[in-house]
């Protein structure tokens, strides 16, 4: 009875007219307050010093940050699910790894168009995603933590046992492609400031995208679903559908940053659906600042430096990363977006 | 802009003192050593890191290579390709190292080997032993000096086909790739070469108990046993295997060459007694030159090396040999150098085969004896090779 009740409420507010839910969308973009302002500058920062990086980085640390990007789609993506709908996933790894495979295979041999490999890993991120989400986000708090990790482990464990592509060995040999814009307009992923501008370019693209989607009346309903999700369908919203969006679309984020991984390194392996990479991303979500978006990113840049440069004096990096962890869990859980907050924006608090 | 016009001129000073610098006697050789120094794998990243620390400061002491010392920057790849291949662009692109060495798992070996093409340097690797690397997945930029899995089998089944008493053969693997790969290659050289298949069994990786697979055992009157198990795996199974009454004398152990070793031993209370397996080195092998090595490095190291710290400490030798006759290290010159290379190591005499760029290498057979391996038999590098399966080079 209830539950009918719910569904009708639902499908009441989704059957609204277009106008009044364009009118909300733009009211939800123009009102910006004075917390994404400071984001805001943040972000416009964050892209400024990322537009001139690659005058000082060289081609080993441009290519680095393109890594960085790729690897911050994950902490972007679960910092969708975990600051915005409340969902701790440690399995993102799994839609990175998916598409990276995906991609891989493609290019190996299906056909040498990134537009086709970009919409088979994408659709095939969608479904997988869809469906798995439609099961684990009915779990809540640490199941939907357990479903996501263990998902992405037998990902990782069939890849692994896999003989036909690749086994524990993975896939080389893929290609640098070049993506045909337009007729006659193609760009090289050889030419390694090209490429780092295209990923910082639709990096740029996804934030932008996210943010605005999540400042609409759906990010508010998947906060209210974050803060008491019992009260939700009282206000006449279905969770479940909203959490399940949340979710195809987190995924499909981290899915880019997996498709254009094999075009950076050459190769994919069973590593990249692992533990270590989910985790990370959540590490970086959290040093940059859960629920800010361009935190994540900040973050997955921060630490993906740091460990290529502490790698090279000591092999204990990995107690590094534990003690940054640690720091910021018991001293900075709002990240460095939080401490900027703090510091420059007279106590306010970050998270909306 | 008159600024800009002294920065110009900063700038080409500075190219012209880079360009005078190579023709400095001392500008040393940059060796990256990409290897695990951290996690599961950490124990043979230090053999592969002591084997080459040892061997350069004998080098340098001696004068270097036409008066140029090798430097060796090392990078912790954490046995996981995605890591190796960041560190290895990192040594090639940032630190210019002139060559490549140290991955130890084979996903790191073809990803870092790929790595090595694009940016033409060249790898190679010491440990990694999956058949491909110098097979169906070979590089011109890539070479192997240590035996391979290929090479293992079929030394290790064509000396027990002929020393074994019984042709009956028996096999069992972890099932997983590796351990159903391994496995295959046993039962296809025992079949190629006259012995009798009479059953494979596959239990899980870690199984705790194996009486499932003991029936199975029994029944098929095994006169040799083949494992292809790991680390506590072995133990279990070997215990287990003596707990049930199978090892008798009449029966032949043998298998992988990391199924026991000196750390597992220990563990099976004897159950390891007489095992067999085939491997590219032997701490023992009675040569002046292996004698040298070893004491020099329980000297410096208070450690006995194995076969991955003997198999680098042979390829700094191959190096200098080939920036000798080339002359130079371009990448070009030194890969020319080093196909069919033959040089010394402490394992003896080593060779590089043109056509897939594998060493051929001499096989030594060792058999468990108390808590040592002793040195049984020994098949020619050129028996155990097998056929080139290179066809991109």
């Amino acid at each position: 009875m209830l539950q009918a009740q719910q569904q009708a409420q639902t499908t009441d507010i989704e059957s609204r007219p277009a106008g009044t839910v364009a009118g909300r969308l733009l009211r939800a973009v123009r009102s910006g307050g004075s917390n994404s302002t400071l984001l805001r500058q943040i972000a416009l920062v964050s892209l400024l010093l990322a537009a001139i990086f690659p005058l000082f980085g060289g081609s080993f640390f441009t290519r680095l940050a393109i890594e960085a990007l790729l690897f911050g789609c994950i902490a972007l993506s679960v910092d969708i699910l975990l600051g915005y709908a409340g969902l701790l996933s440690l399995g993102q790894a799994a839609y990175f790894g998916l598409a990276a495979y995906v991609a891989a295979l493609m290019y190996l041999h299906v056909t040498q168009s990134f537009w086709l490999v970009l919409l088979t890993a994408s659709a095939s991120v969608g479904v997988f995603s869809f469906l798995l989400g439609a099961v684990a986000i009915r779990a809540k708090g640490v199941y939907f933590a357990l479903i996501t990790f263990g998902v992405a482990e037998i990902l990782s464990k069939i890849t692994h046992n896999t003989r036909a592509i690749g086994g524990s060995d993975g896939l080389i040999g893929i290609p640098v492609p070049s993506i045909r814009l337009l007729p006659g307009l193609e760009i090289e992923f050889a030419n390694n400031y090209v490429f780092y501008y295209l990923v910082l370019g639709t990096v740029c693209l996804l934030y932008l995208g996210t943010r605005r989607i999540l400042n609409t009346a759906f990010g508010s309903v998947l906060r209210a679903i974050r803060d008491n999700s019992d009260r939700v369908p009282y206000l006449g919203y279905n969770p479940f559908w909203y959490k399940l969006l949340a979710y195809v679309m987190a995924a499909q984020i981290a899915a880019f940053g997996g498709l254009i991984y094999p075009l950076l390194r050459g190769f994919v392996a069973p590593h990249l659906f692992g533990f270590e990479v989910s985790t990370k991303a959540v590490v970086m979500s959290l040093v940059g600042g859960v629920g800010t978006l361009i935190g994540p990113l900040m973050g997955s840049v921060i630490i993906t430096f740091l460990e290529s440069v502490v790698g090279s004096y000591t092999e204990r990096h990995l107690i590094l990363l534990g003690i940054i962890f640690i720091v910021f869990v018991m001293f900075l859980p709002d990240g460095l977006c939080g401490l900027a907050q703090r510091t420059f924006g007279a106590g306010r608090k970050v998270k909306p | 802009m008159s600024k800009i016009a002294t920065i110009a001129k900063l700038g080409v000073a500075g190219a012209f003192m880079l360009a005078l610098a190579p023709a400095q006697a001392a500008d040393p050789i940059k060796v990256g050593v990409v290897t695990p120094l951290s996690g599961t794998y950490a124990p043979i990243g230090k053999q592969v890191r002591w084997g080459a620390e040892l061997v350069v400061k004998e080098i340098n002491a001696a004068g270097g290579v036409n008066g140029r010392p090798f430097e060796l920057l090392f990078e912790d790849e954490e046995a996981n390709p995605p890591v190796a291949v960041r560190k290895a662009e990192k040594l090639l692109q940032q630190d210019k190292v002139d060559l490549l060495t140290g991955t130890v798992n084979s996903g790191s070996t073809l990803a870092v080997g790929q790595v090595a093409e694009r940016n033409d340097r060249i790898l190679v690797t010491t440990v990694s032993y999956a058949p491909s690397i110098t097979g169906a997945q070979c590089s011109a930029n890539v070479f192997r000096v240590n035996a391979n899995a290929y090479m293992q089998s079929n030394a290790l089944t064509s000396w027990l086909i002929k020393n074994a008493p019984g042709k009956r053969y028996f096999f069992i693997g972890p099932d997983y790739e590796m351990g159903r790969s391994t496995t295959s290659a046993f039962q296809n050289d025992v079949k190629r070469l006259g012995g009798t298949d009479v059953g494979a069994t596959f239990p899980p990786l870690g199984a705790k108990d194996f009486t499932p697979y003991i029936g199975q055992i029994r029944a098929a009157h095994p006169d040799v046993i083949m494992t292809a198990t790991a680390g506590n795996d072995t133990v279990r199974l070997l215990t287990q295997l003596k707990e049930y009454g199978i090892l008798t004398d009449k029966l032949t152990l043998a298998g992988a060459a990391g199924a026991v070793t000196q750390e597992n031993l220990g563990a099976m209370g004897g159950a390891g007694e007489g095992f067999l397996s085939a491997a590219g080195y032997s701490i023992d092998i009675d040569t002046p030159a292996n004698k040298k090595f070893v004491s020099m490095f329980k000297k410096e190291f208070q450690h006995d090396p194995d076969l991955f710290a003997a198999d680098t400490y042979g390829l700094f030798y191959l190096f200098k040999q080939a920036i000798e006759k080339a002359a130079s290290t371009d990448t070009g010159r030194v890969r020319a150098a080093m196909e069919d290379a033959t040089w010394q190591t402490p394992q003896g005499t080593k060779k590089i085969r043109k056509g897939d760029h594998q060493a051929v290498v001499d096989m030594v057979i060792v058999k468990v004896k108390g808590n040592d391996f002793q040195t049984v038999g020994k098949v020619p590098g050129e028996e155990a090779v097998g056929p080139d399966d290179c066809q991109k080079f």
